[in-house]
């Protein structure tokens, strides 16, 4: 019996891709809530870029390391938020969660202060890792909101850049921090 | 006076704000309606003669609206040097990622299933993989006409005399490996149809020269073709060659449809180009009181499969390898060779980091050998103003390499070198010093850029060229001195760049030298306008001005009369004038030396590296803990910017010393991610001090000189020098890795010593 379920698995690819069912997502991205049928094999970030539109968020590797693709999220474990990089997931696992991008980050038009930060300090060049830096220091932030340069180091230590040599990027998240402090409020 | 007001100033970047936002659009961001995905198919194989392709089952798959193989393209050989790489492959394949096939399909997931559905009928063909085998006769052929692509020979000055003469000879052989660019944004870009052209939007450095090797592949007049380069997520030289631009445009003109192609991560470690792996035997003649007299040196670099950029690069390891030194005479034997290897080309440094790695080791052993301190021996050697370098060319431009190395010597880090021990017994500190030279702009070859500048009808004014913005901040710098010249204030500069249809050819984003290229035509462009002030003046009045400042948002003529640049703007177009002009600069330049396509060059980058390091003995892990990049810097435009590219570029010179392991077996990458090939993160990368030793580069816009590359060429040979220091292990070869450094330690009992000790 079991034989014979192999070769029709067999016989089935040949004939070509199996079609995938889609699934109803809902999620609330940057404020706004969002409703689309997904194949359940899409990624978070692709229904984030691709989907949705926001391409503020990047994608640098596709194996996890550089956290180009890092948003916050609360929703799916607990109702914290948290940084994640949104190419671990599967876009049906953020099924009712509710996720900020890197474009949901200023207020009235008033830029966050690690937005601030980044772009006084010269903590980018080319500008493409930045997003998801930027989502990375919140998250960690949140966890630590004051930090020392070496804590900090390690705070953002899964996601990569290759312009900076990450110098400025510390010191713009040491200053975004006592901003973010004296201000009371991290979002 | 509002003049030199922006230039040095510190100023935020504009496209730094666009980009902490997330509302700045790279080519990988870009999404268009109807667009077809397009994926490649890459070679299985290093080295196999292609028999056949089926791509019958890929096309009958229901969403893929067309395969594409080497039949279809017009002109199947591109490249900058020798058009000898093949758009899609024909009769072999020569690296592991050689394109054979393009499919185009409705969704990413259709086009990769596609892929796998092509059938390539292969003959494995045996594989050469190191370049000295690749040199005997007997080798296999990557192409026809023989493995040696480009060999130079240089014999100058006395050196046989020199090394007769000579008290101490010093010999040793030096390696380097296959450095990856690593951007966080891979190969990327889109195309479409518009008014009848094409158009290209992607990623790279070179808008004028990717449309004219498009041209070239498609059969068709470079007027049909319109690239766009947007910015970029990093390049380091790795999208100086072509990417994605043909395949792109390929499709698109077949189809007639809008597509998109982005490289996977993996896709751009295989087919990206890389840095040349190098093996360099060095043979040094000296006197007893460290006066070099001569050095003899054999430089291999492995090309990989194809030209790309090679025969530059092994220019520029020629010019350089002798270090920033007074050397009298020097034999030169350069090969460029064929291997089935990753393709290698353009890479900050071009050739300088392999080389000044060698000659900077071997200065720190010459220097132990004649028991001398190793700053005070390069010191002593150190190149000049007004010296005539081995080449015999005069150095008039600015030469700081002396200043630089005074720095060093009276900095901390370097008179605290000596304290070696720490407080644990398998711990040892070391301080190591570099010294790096570079020439920047193409040298002897011709080069020429073009930039437009417009006076708006609001007074503003229009900055227009091609140069590219890869995140070293040219757009910046360019407004910077637009506005300082023209008197106006910065924010009221704006620059548009890198689009074939509106911008003129300001020449290749590249060689360090787009500032001072830009900022000099920026420069021309001003005195044009000046000209077409006068010419209006003349009109006006009947009598041409003898005077035409530009101030505060104002000309003033003769000091008689002013009009506001709005005014100034609408007078030029109601005459006929018209409001644009262009500012053509030209590189100075030399003839080349027989033999040579770009040696000498006018220009040269100098600078200093110093770096302490902690070794762990029990484990070969090197901490680097403190770096100071001393920077011959001319004329900062720009001190953030400054400082944030010689920090990034000391970063890559870390990973390329210590981390970057490229593994290569048979031909074969096995570190195909960033999980593999680990460039350094913010734990691996310590506080690095940057000093400009501002000198004067009179050529140079506001007396500016190109920075982009110097900062990583002295690094790695710092910090093997401060191993060394710290270990009196001499390791050779880099990336030096734990694993590597472990086994030196324990070759020279070290790791036994330290067991005895603790027993």
């Amino acid at each position: 019996m079991a034989r014979r379920a192999a070769v029709r698995t067999v016989q089935r690819r040949a004939r070509g891709p199996v079609p995938q069912a889609k699934v109803p997502i809902r999620v609330k991205i940057n404020g706004v809530e969002y409703s689309h049928e997904v194949e359940p094999r899409l990624l978070l970030v692709h229904y984030i870029r691709d989907v949705v539109g926001l391409t503020g968020t990047h994608i640098g590797c596709d194996t996890s390391n550089c956290g180009a693709c890092t948003v916050l999220m609360k929703g799916t474990w607990g109702n914290e938020w948290r940084a994640v990089k949104s190419c671990t997931l599967y876009a049906v696992q953020a099924d009712g969660a509710e996720i900020i991008t890197i474009e949901g980050l200023a207020k009235n038009g008033e830029l966050h202060p690690l937005q601030k930060a980044f772009w006084e300090h010269h903590a980018l060049q080319c500008g493409y890792c930045t997003p998801g830096m930027i989502l990375a220091a919140l998250g960690f932030l949140k966890l630590n909101p004051n930090p020392t340069r070496e804590e900090i180091r390690k705070g953002i230590s899964g996601n990569l850049c290759r312009c900076t040599g990450y110098v400025n990027i510390v010191k713009a998240i040491e200053a975004a921090a006592k901003e973010i402090r004296e201000k009371g409020s991290w979002i | 006076m509002t003049a030199q007001r922006a230039v040095g100033a510190p100023v935020a970047r504009r496209d730094a704000f666009e980009k902490a936002v997330g509302a700045a659009k790279y080519a990988s961001d870009l999404f268009l309606d109807d667009m077809l995905w397009v994926a490649v198919l890459r070679s299985k194989y290093p080295h196999a003669r292609i028999r056949r392709i089926d791509t019958s089952k890929a096309e009958s798959h229901p969403n893929v609206v067309a395969v594409f193989t080497h039949r279809d393209v017009p002109v199947n050989r591109y490249g900058l040097f020798k058009k000898d790489r093949p758009v899609l492959c024909d009769d072999k394949v020569r690296y592991i990622g050689d394109p054979i096939a393009l499919v185009a399909a409705e969704t990413r997931e259709d086009a990769l299933e596609a892929l796998k559905l092509i059938e390539v009928d292969y003959e494995p063909l045996p594989p050469v993989t190191d370049p000295i085998e690749a040199m005997r006769p007997d080798a296999p052929k990557v192409h026809d006409d023989g493995n040696i692509c480009r060999e130079v020979h240089l014999r100058l000055g006395d050196v046989d005399g020199a090394f007769a003469r000579a008290d101490v000879i010093v010999e040793n052989t030096y390696r380097t490996g296959a450095q990856i660019h690593a951007y966080l944004e891979t190969e990327a870009g889109i195309s479409y149809m518009e008014d009848g052209k094409i158009v290209v939007v992607a990623g790279g450095q070179s808008p004028y020269r990717d449309r004219a090797e498009i041209a070239h592949a498609l059969n068709l007049p470079e007027e049909m073709i319109r690239v766009v380069t947007p910015y970029v997520g990093g390049a380091f030289g790795g999208k100086d060659d072509i990417t994605v631009q043909i395949h792109l445009a390929l499709v698109t003109w077949k189809t007639g449809r809008p597509a998109r192609l982005v490289w996977s991560r993996e896709e751009s470690m295989m087919a990206g180009t890389k840095r040349h792996p190098a093996i360099i035997k060095i043979r040094t003649a000296a006197t007893r009181d460290g006066t070099i007299l001569a050095n003899k040196i054999e430089i291999v670099l492995d090309k990989g499969a194809y030209t790309a950029l090679g025969p530059a690069v092994l220019d520029v390891a020629v010019e350089n390898c002798n270090g920033p030194y007074r050397v009298q005479a020097s034999q030169i034997d350069a090969y460029l060779v064929y291997t089935n290897n990753m393709v290698a080309s353009a890479f900050r440094g071009f050739g300088a980091p392999q080389v000044i790695f060698a000659i900077e080791r071997q200065m720190d052993l010459l220097a132990k050998k004649l028991g001398m301190d190793p700053l005070e021996l390069r010191l002593k050697n150190a190149l000049r103003k007004g010296d005539r370098y081995v080449f015999g060319n005069v150095l008039e431009g600015s030469v700081g390499i002396a200043q630089c190395l005074e720095v060093a010597r009276s900095h901390p880090l370097w008179r605290s070198r000596g304290r070696n021990s720490c407080e644990w017994p398998w711990l040892r500190r070391g301080v190591g010093v570099a010294a790096a030279m570079k020439g920047y702009t193409i040298g002897a070859l011709p080069d020429k850029g073009v930039v437009a500048l417009e006076l708006l009808r609001d007074g503003r004014v229009l900055v227009k060229g091609s140069f590219t913005e890869i995140g070293q901040g040219v757009i910046q710098a360019v407004a910077q001195i637009a506005a300082d010249l023209l008197g106006v204030s910065v924010d009221d500069v704006e620059v548009v760049f890198a689009d074939t249809e509106v911008t003129p050819d300001t020449s290749v984003t590249s060689a360090s030298r787009q500032l001072f290229l830009a900022g000099n035509a920026v420069r021309e462009a001003v005195e044009a306008l000046r000209e077409r002030v006068a010419e209006l003046e003349g009109r006006l009045s009947g009598r041409r001005p003898a005077r035409v400042e530009f101030s505060g948002g104002w000309v003033f003529i003769d000091s008689e009369r002013r009009y506001s640049l709005q005014e100034l703007a609408r007078l030029l177009e109601s005459t006929g004038l018209g409001r644009q002009v262009l500012g053509v600069y030209e590189v100075p330049r030399v003839e080349p030396l027989p033999g040579t396509l770009e040696i000498p060059h006018l220009f040269y980058m100098f600078g200093v590296t110093l770096a302490e390091v902690l070794v762990n003995l029990l484990t070969g892990e090197v901490t680097v803990s403190k770096v100071v990049s001393i920077v011959d810097a001319g004329r900062v435009i720009n001190p953030i910017t400054f400082t944030g590219q010689v920090e990034g570029a000391v970063a890559q010179g870390i990973g390329f010393a210590l981390m970057e392991d490229a593994k290569i077996r048979d031909g074969y990458l096995l570190t195909r991610d960033l999980s593999t090939y680990l460039i350094p993160s913010s734990k691996d990368v310590p506080e690095i001090e940057v000093i400009p030793v501002e000198t004067e580069e009179a050529e140079g816009p506001f007396g500016a000189k190109g920075i982009g590359e110097i900062g990583i060429i002295s690094v790695a040979p710092a910090i093997l020098n401060a191993v060394a220091d710290a270990t009196g292990v001499e390791p050779n070869a880099i990336p030096l890795t734990h694993e590597r450094l472990y086994w030196l330690l324990k070759e020279h009992g070290l790791v036994e010593q330290l067991r005895r000790a603790s027993t």
